[in-house]
C-alpha cells in the first residue's frame, strides 16, 4: 500500500519510467493475495499493458502465470479493476496457454442481468479467447448482444463477430438477421443510455454520456459485418447498398436517412464502387448514388464519393465532372487534410485524365505556397502533368523559388515530374534546362544530383536542340562535383556526344581539367573520354592535341590511367584497331552474357576451356538503350506521383497496368532463349538466324487436361517452325515418339512442311518439345491461315510410383486446338525513340491510308490493344494508352521479316454511339509490305 | 421441512462473524459443482446448466460469513488447472456423481493425482458424492471404499453424500466447511 502511495505521487509519467518486467512480475504476487486491493491490482495491471505495448517480450511460461494470478482478481467486484483485467487478458490471450479458462466468467459478465458498464468489455475480451468451436455455445449470447440497445454493447458485439468471422464463417452468416436490425435501429433514446452509464460510472463527465448515442458508429461496424457475411453475394450487396441508401436518397440536409454515421456512408461507398467495379450492368446506377453522395453535408462522405468516382476505370470525363468540382472546393478548404486528401486524389487522376483536372488549375497554383509542404509538393506535380505548354512558364518561375524550401526527397521528386515535362514539350526545353542548371549549382545530396543529371541527360538524348547546352551546363557541374559516380557518367557522355558537336574542342579542356584535378576513378573515366574524341574527330589538329594529353597521362601514379592511356595511344593511330575497340557500337547481350557465364561458372567441366565470348550474342547500342529505356519511361510515369509512401502502392499498381497493356515486345532475353533452343537442333540451324518468336506460348487445351499443350511459332527468312510443347499430366502413362499432324485449313501449297522433330519420350510432368517446320514457297508471299493439329504418341501404360514403362503399348491421338498464322507473326518491334523525323523520312512513297470503323470496340483503350496485338508492332512515345477517351493518336514501329522497317500512324477517334473509328497508315519502303500489313486489320 | 432447514441454515451462518473461506470445487463434468454452487448461493435448484467453460468465481456472503468459491470446469482439458486454484484454499471440494458408477474409477485417479501435489498438502479435502436423490446413487460408504478415501493419511479427509436437488445434507457440509475457516484463522 505504502508502494503504491509512494508511486502515485511521484507523478503520471513517473511510474512507468524504467519499469522493468521481472520486477513487475514479481509483483503480480498481490494477485494472490487475500483480501485484494483493487487500486493497487490496477496500478499493477496498467503497469503490465504498458509493458505490453512497449513490445516487451514476454514467454509462454511467465505469460500463463501471469494469466492465472489475474484470473484470481474475478473474486473482485470492483468495475474499474474489472475492466483493466479484461484489458490485460486481451493481451495475453495471444501469449499465454489456457486462456480459455476464462471463458465461463466472461460469458456471466457479457450477460444482460449484469447491468453494469462492463459488458462491452467483456464481450471483447471473450472473443479474443475463444475459438471457433466454442463459438456455438455463446452464439445465443452474442446474438442478444448485437441487438443490445446499448450501442457500446451492440458495437462490441458485432466488432467481436468481424474478427471471429473468418474463424467461424458458419455460425457467423446466420446472424445476419440480427446484424440488419442493428443498423436499421432507431437511435438510442439518449436518456436510456445515459441513465444506465450513470448508474455505474456516476463520477465521470457528462460529455461521456451523451457520446454513444450520438456517434451511431455502431451502424459502421454494422454495416462491415453484414458486408463481410454477404460479401460474395453481389445480389445481396446491391440490395443492401439500394436498402440503405434509397430512404436517405435526396434528404441529407435532415437526418431521415437510415444511416446516420459518416463512416458507415464511407464503407457504403466502397461497396458500391466495387459492384460498379465488377458489375457493368448497374454501373449507371451505382454512378447516381455515388453522385448524389457528393452532395452529402458530412465532408469525409462526399470526398469518399469523389474517390470513388475518380477511380472508376474508363470514367467519362462527363462522370467526373461533379467529382472533380467537389475535390477542387475542398483544395481551397482550411483544412490541411481535406487539401491534402483531395490534392492527391487529382494528382492520381491526372496521369490518366488531366484534362480532367485542368479546371483546378489556378487553385493549384495557390497551393504551391501551401505551409504543408506533403501539399505543396503534390500540386506541383500535378500541375506539371495537367498544364499546357502556356503555363509551363509560369510554373517554373513558381517552382524555382520553392525548390530551396524543401527536402531532397520533395525535390527528386519535383526534378522527374520537370524530366517528364521536358519530354512532353520539347519547346521549353531552353526554360527547362536554365532550371535544371540552376537546381544542379544548389546544394543537395546524392539522390537529388542524380536525378538532375539524369533528367539532363534525357535531355541531351530526346531533344537534338538542347544538346550543346547541356553539355556545356555538365561540364561546369563536373568542375565542382563530389560524386565521382556522376563524374564518371557524366565525363561518358562528353565522350560519346562531344566529338559529334559542332565544337569539339572546348570540351576537352573540361575534360583534361579532370585529370589534373580528380581522384584516379574519374581520372580514368576522363582519359577514355579524351581517347574518344581522339579516335572520332578528323582534324589532325585535334587528333595531335588529345595524343599530347594522352602521352602526359602516362606518368600518372595511378595503374588504371597509365593503362588506360597507353592502350588509347596506340588506338589513335591504329584505325582499325579503333573502330573495334573505341568506336565499336554493339555490345554484348547482357542478359544473354550473363546466363552463359552462370552455366560457366557453375559447370566444372567447362572451366577447363576458356569462356567462349563468340557465343554470346552481340546487340547494338541502340537496341540495348531501347530495351533499358522501356522500363525507365514507365518509371517516369509513375515516379511523379510518388509524393508520400502511401501513394507508392497505387502508382506501383499504375505502372504494372502501363506496362501490362503496352508492350508486346518479346524481350530480347526470352528470344534469346528460343534462339539458342532451336540453334541446337542441326535442321533448324539450316535456316539461318531466328527472325521472331511469338513471345507468350499460345495455349492449345485448357490447363486441366491429360496432355497440355501450348505453341510458339518462330519465324525465319523462308520458314515457319511451329514448337508444340507438350506436358504429360497423367503419372501412370509414359507418351513415346510424340509427333504433332498439323492440317492447314485451306491448301493452297503456299506452306510446304518440311519435317516434324518427335518427342521422343514424355514422362509425367516433365514437358517436351516437338517442331514441325514449314517452308514458305514463295518467299514473296506471306501465307497467313489456320491449322488444325492432333497429337500422335504411343501410350505406355507405367507404374506411378516408380515411372516404369509395361513393355508394349498403343497408338493414340489427342485433338488440340487450332493455331493460327497472322500477319503480325511476320513482324517484329521495334523501338524507336523519334517517331515523328522517322515517320517523315520514310516518305510517302511506300504509304498505304485505310479507314476502320469498328464498332464492336468499347473504348480507345480497348481498340489500342487489339490493334498492338494485332500487328504485332510497339507502341511509340507512349501513344499506347489513350489519355483522352474520344481521340487518340496512335504511333507503332516494326519491322517486317527481312528486315524491312514498318511504321504506321492510326488517326482514331471514339463515339459512344458508332464505336471507334480509325484511320491507318503504314508506311514503309515497300508499298506491297504496307498493303499486307493493313490487310491484317480488315 | 425445508422452512426449518433454511432457520437453521441462518442459524448456523449467523454464528460466525467476519469469516472468510476460501473455497475451490473440483470434479469430474456433470458432477453437479456449478449447480451446488448455485445452490449455496441462492437457495435455489436449477436444473439446466451449460458445462462451465474454465471457472466461475462467485463470492457468496450470508450473515457475517464471507465465502470465496472457486468452481473449476470438470471437463478434461481444465484438469490440468486444478491446481493452480487449488493453492492457499481452506479447502479443496472433491463433488463426484455418486450415481455415475463408470466415472468413478476416474474420480479417484484425479482426485488422487490433484493431492499427490506437493503445493496442495496439508489442505483438508472434502469429498461430496452428490445426486443421493437418484436411485442408483451410492451410499457413503461405499463411496468412501470406492474413492479409496481410508488411504489418505496426510490431511484431513471427509466424506458426506449429499444433493444438491433436494437440498439434503447441505447444512453439515457448509458446518464442516465453515469450521475449516475458523480452524485456519
Amino acid at each position: 500500500m505504502n508502494l503504491s502511495k509512494k508511486d502515485e505521487d511521484s507523478g503520471d509519467l513517473g511510474i512507468f519510467y524504467h519499469l522493468d518486467k521481472s520486477t513487475v512480475l514479481q509483483e503480480a504476487r498481490v494477485f494472490n493475495e487475500t483480501p485484494i486491493v483493487p487500486r493497487k491490482c490496477r496500478l499493477l495491471l496498467t503497469k503490465i499493458i504498458y509493458l505490453l505495448y512497449l513490445g516487451e517480450p514476454m514467454a509462454t511460461t511467465e505469460a500463463t502465470e501471469l494469466f492465472f494470478s489475474v484470473t484470481k482478481l474475478f473474486q473482485s467486484k470492483d468495475i474499474a479493476l474489472r475492466q483493466m483485467v479484461y484489458l490485460v487478458i486481451k493481451e495475453l490471450s495471444t501469449i499465454a496457454e489456457d486462456v480459455i479458462m476464462v471463458t465461463s466468467s466472461l460469458m456471466k459478465d457479457m450477460q444482460p442481468k449484469s447491468e453494469v458498464i462492463y459488458r462491452a468489455n467483456a464481450i471483447r475480451a471473450l472473443c479474443k479467447v475463444i475459438d471457433a468451436s466454442m463459438l456455438p455455445s455463446v452464439e445465443r449470447f452474442l446474438k442478444a448482444a448485437i441487438v443490445d440497445k446499448t450501442p457500446s454493447i451492440s458495437s462490441a458485439a458485432m466488432v467481436s463477430s468481424y474478427h471471429l468471422f473468418p474463424a467461424g464463417k458458419d455460425v457467423i452468416k446466420r446472424w445476419a438477421n440480427e446484424v440488419n436490425e442493428a443498423i436499421n435501429s432507431k437511435p438510442s433514446s439518449i436518456v436510456g443510455t445515459a441513465s444506465s452509464y450513470l448508474t455505474s460510472f456516476s463520477s465521470s463527465g457528462s460529455s461521456y454520456n451523451s457520446q454513444p448515442s450520438s456517434s451511431n458508429i455502431s451502424q459502421y461496424h454494422a454495416l462491415g459485418l453484414l458486408y463481410m457475411i454477404r460479401q460474395h453475394d453481389r445480389m445481396a450487396v446491391t440490395k443492401l447498398i439500394q436498402q440503405l441508401a434509397g430512404s436517405g436518397r435526396g434528404t441529407f440536409g435532415s437526418s431521415s436517412g437510415i444511416l446516420r454515421n459518416s463512416f458507415a456512408y464511407c464503407l457504403l461507398i466502397r461497396y458500391a464502387a466495387k459492384i460498379l467495379d465488377e458489375d457493368p450492368n448497374s454501373r449507371q446506377q451505382m454512378y447516381d448514388l455515388l453522385e448524389v453522395w457528393l452532395r452529402h453535408k458530412s465532408d469525409i462522405v462526399s470526398f469518399e464519393s469523389a474517390k470513388a468516382i475518380c477511380n472508376i476505370k474508363d470514367v467519362t470525363s462527363k462522370e467526373l465532372y461533379p467529382a472533380v468540382n467537389v475535390l477542387q472546393l475542398f483544395l481551397s478548404s482550411p483544412k490541411s487534410t481535406l487539401r491534402f486528401a483531395a490534392i492527391r486524389t487529382l494528382n492520381k487522376l491526372a496521369m490518366v485524365h488531366p484534362t480532367a483536372v485542368q479546371p483546378c488549375n489556378l487553385d493549384m497554383e495557390t497551393l504551391i505556397t501551401d505551409q504543408n509542404r506533403s501539399v505543396a509538393t503534390f500540386a506541383i506535380t500535378t500541375l506539371l502533368k495537367t498544364g499546357n505548354e502556356a503555363s509551363v512558364d509560369r510554373l517554373m518561375k513558381q517552382i524555382t523559388g520553392f525548390m530551396s524550401e524543401i527536402s531532397d526527397e520533395f525535390k527528386v521528386i519535383v526534378v522527374d515530374a520537370i524530366r517528364s515535362l521536358c519530354l512532353k514539350f520539347p519547346t521549353k526545353q531552353v526554360v527547362m534546362l536554365s532550371f535544371l542548371s540552376g537546381v544542379l549549382r544548389d546544394e543537395g545530396g546524392y539522390e537529388f544530383k542524380r536525378a538532375v543529371v539524369e533528367a539532363i541527360f534525357d535531355l541531351v538524348k530526346f531533344i537534338p536542340e538542347s544538346k550543346e547546352a547541356a553539355l556545356a551546363h555538365l561540364c561546369e557541374f563536373i568542375e565542382d562535383c563530389e560524386f565521382t559516380k556522376l563524374s564518371v557518367r557524366v565525363l561518358h557522355l562528353l565522350g560519346v556526344e562531344g566529338p559529334k558537336t559542332a565544337t569539339p574542342t572546348k570540351y576537352i579542356r573540361y575534360i583534361y581539367n579532370r585529370v589534373i584535378l580528380e581522384n584516379s576513378i574519374v581520372r580514368a573515366a576522363a582519359v577514355s573520354a579524351l581517347a574518344k574524341f581522339g579516335v572520332s574527330v578528323e582534324d589532325p589538329e585535334v587528333k595531335k592535341s588529345i595524343k599530347v594529353l594522352l602521352t602526359r597521362c602516362l606518368d600518372d601514379n595511378d595503374d588504371e590511367v597509365r593503362d588506360r592511356a597507353i592502350l588509347f595511344l596506340k588506338l589513335i593511330d591504329d584505325k582499325e584497331c579503333a573502330e573495334k575497340y573505341v568506336k565499336d557500337d554493339s555490345t554484348y547481350s547482357l542478359a544473354a552474357l550473363e546466363r552463359q557465364l552462370v552455366q560457366y561458372v557453375s559447370n566444372p567441366e567447362s572451366s577447363e576451356k576458356p569462356f567462349d565470348l563468340s557465343a554470346v550474342p552481340k546487340i547494338t547500342k541502340a537496341q540495348a538503350e531501347a530495351e533499358n529505356l522501356k522500363p525507365r519511361s514507365f518509371d517516369l510515369a509513375s515516379i511523379q506521383t510518388i509524393g508520400t509512401s502511401s501513394a507508392i502502392a497505387s502508382t506501383g499498381a499504375t505502372a504494372i497496368s502501363t506496362s501490362r497493356d503496352a508492350t508486346p515486345t518479346p524481350g530480347v532475353d526470352q528470344q534469346q532463349i528460343y534462339s539458342q533452343q532451336l540453334e541446337q537442333i542441326p535442321e533448324i540451324a539450316a535456316f539461318g538466324p531466328l527472325f521472331k518468336s511469338s513471345i507468350k506460348p499460345v495455349d492449345l487445351t485448357e490447363s486441366e487436361t491429360e496432355y497440355v499443350v501450348s505453341c510458339v511459332k518462330h519465324m525465319f527468312k523462308e520458314h515457319i517452325v511451329f514448337q508444340f510443347i507438350v506436358t504429360n499430366t497423367l503419372n501412370d502413362q509414359l507418351l513415346e515418339n510424340v509427333t504433332v499432324v498439323m492440317q492447314p485449313e485451306s491448301d493452297d501449297g503456299s506452306l510446304v512442311e518440311e519435317f516434324v522433330i518427335a518427342a521422343a519420350k514424355l514422362p509425367y510432368d516433365q514437358p517436351g518439345s516437338v517442331y514441325v517446320a514449314f517452308k514458305r514457297t514463295n518467299p514473296e508471299e506471306y501465307a497467313l491461315g489456320s491449322f488444325s493439329n492432333t497429337l500422335k504418341f504411343l501410350v505406355k501404360d507405367c507404374d506411378p510410383s516408380t515411372g516404369e514403362a509395361d513393355e508394349g503399348g498403343y497408338d493414340d491421338e489427342y485433338l488440340v486446338e487450332d493455331i493460327e498464322i497472322v500477319t503480325g507473326d511476320y513482324i517484329l518491334p521495334t523501338y524507336i525513340s523519334d517517331f515523328s523525323s522517322a515517320w517523315d523520312d520514310m516518305g510517302k512513297d511506300g504509304e498505304v491510308v485505310e479507314t476502320f470503323a469498328l464498332t464492336a470496340s468499347k473504348s480507345l483503350k480497348a481498340a489500342c490493344a487489339t490493334l498492338i496485338e494485332l500487328l504485332g508492332m510497339s507502341p511509340v512515345e507512349n501513344s499506347g494508352t489513350p489519355t483522352s477517351s474520344s481521340v487518340h493518336t496512335l504511333m507503332l514501329s516494326g519491322t517486317f521479316l527481312g528486315g524491312i522497317k514498318l511504321l504506321a500512324k492510326n488517326r482514331m477517334t471514339f463515339a459512344p454511339s458508332s464505336g471507334v473509328t480509325m484511320e491507318l497508315s503504314v508506311r514503309s519502303s515497300s508499298e506491297e509490305i504496307s498493303r499486307i500489313v493493313i490487310g491484317a486489320v480488315v | 421441512m425445508a422452512s426449518i432447514l433454511k432457520s437453521f441454515l441462518d442459524w448456523l451462518r449467523s454464528l460466525f462473524f467476519k469469516t472468510e473461506l476460501e473455497l475451490t470445487l473440483v470434479g469430474l463434468q456433470n458432477s453437479g459443482k456449478t449447480t451446488l454452487v448455485n445452490v449455496i448461493a441462492s437457495g435455489q435448484f436449477s436444473e439446466d446448466m451449460i458445462p462451465t467453460v474454465g471457472f466461475n468465481m462467485r463470492k457468496v456472503t450470508k450473515g457475517s460469513v464471507t465465502m470465496k468459491l472457486w468452481d473449476i470446469g470438470g471437463q478434461p482439458r481444465f484438469r490440468s488447472m486444478w491446481e493452480r486454484y487449488c493453492r492457499g484454499v481452506n479447502a479443496i471440494v472433491f463433488v463426484v456423481d455418486s450415481a455415475d458408477h463408470e466415472k468413478l474409477e476416474a474420480a479417484r485417479t484425479e482426485l488422487r493425482n490433484l493431492l499427490e501435489k506437493p503445493q496442495l498438502a496439508n489442505i483438508p479435502v472434502l469429498v461430496l458424492g452428490n445426486k443421493n436423490d437418484l436411485d442408483e446413487a451410492l451410499p457413503v460408504e461405499k463411496l468412501v471404499e470406492e474413492m479409496n478415501l481410508k488411504s489418505i493419511n496426510n490431511r484431513e479427509v471427509s466424506c458426506y453424500s449429499i444433493s444438491a436437488k433436494n437440498q439434503v445434507n447441505i447444512d453439515i457440509t457448509l458446518q464442516w466447511l465453515i469450521k475449516k475457516g475458523k480452524g485456519s484463522k
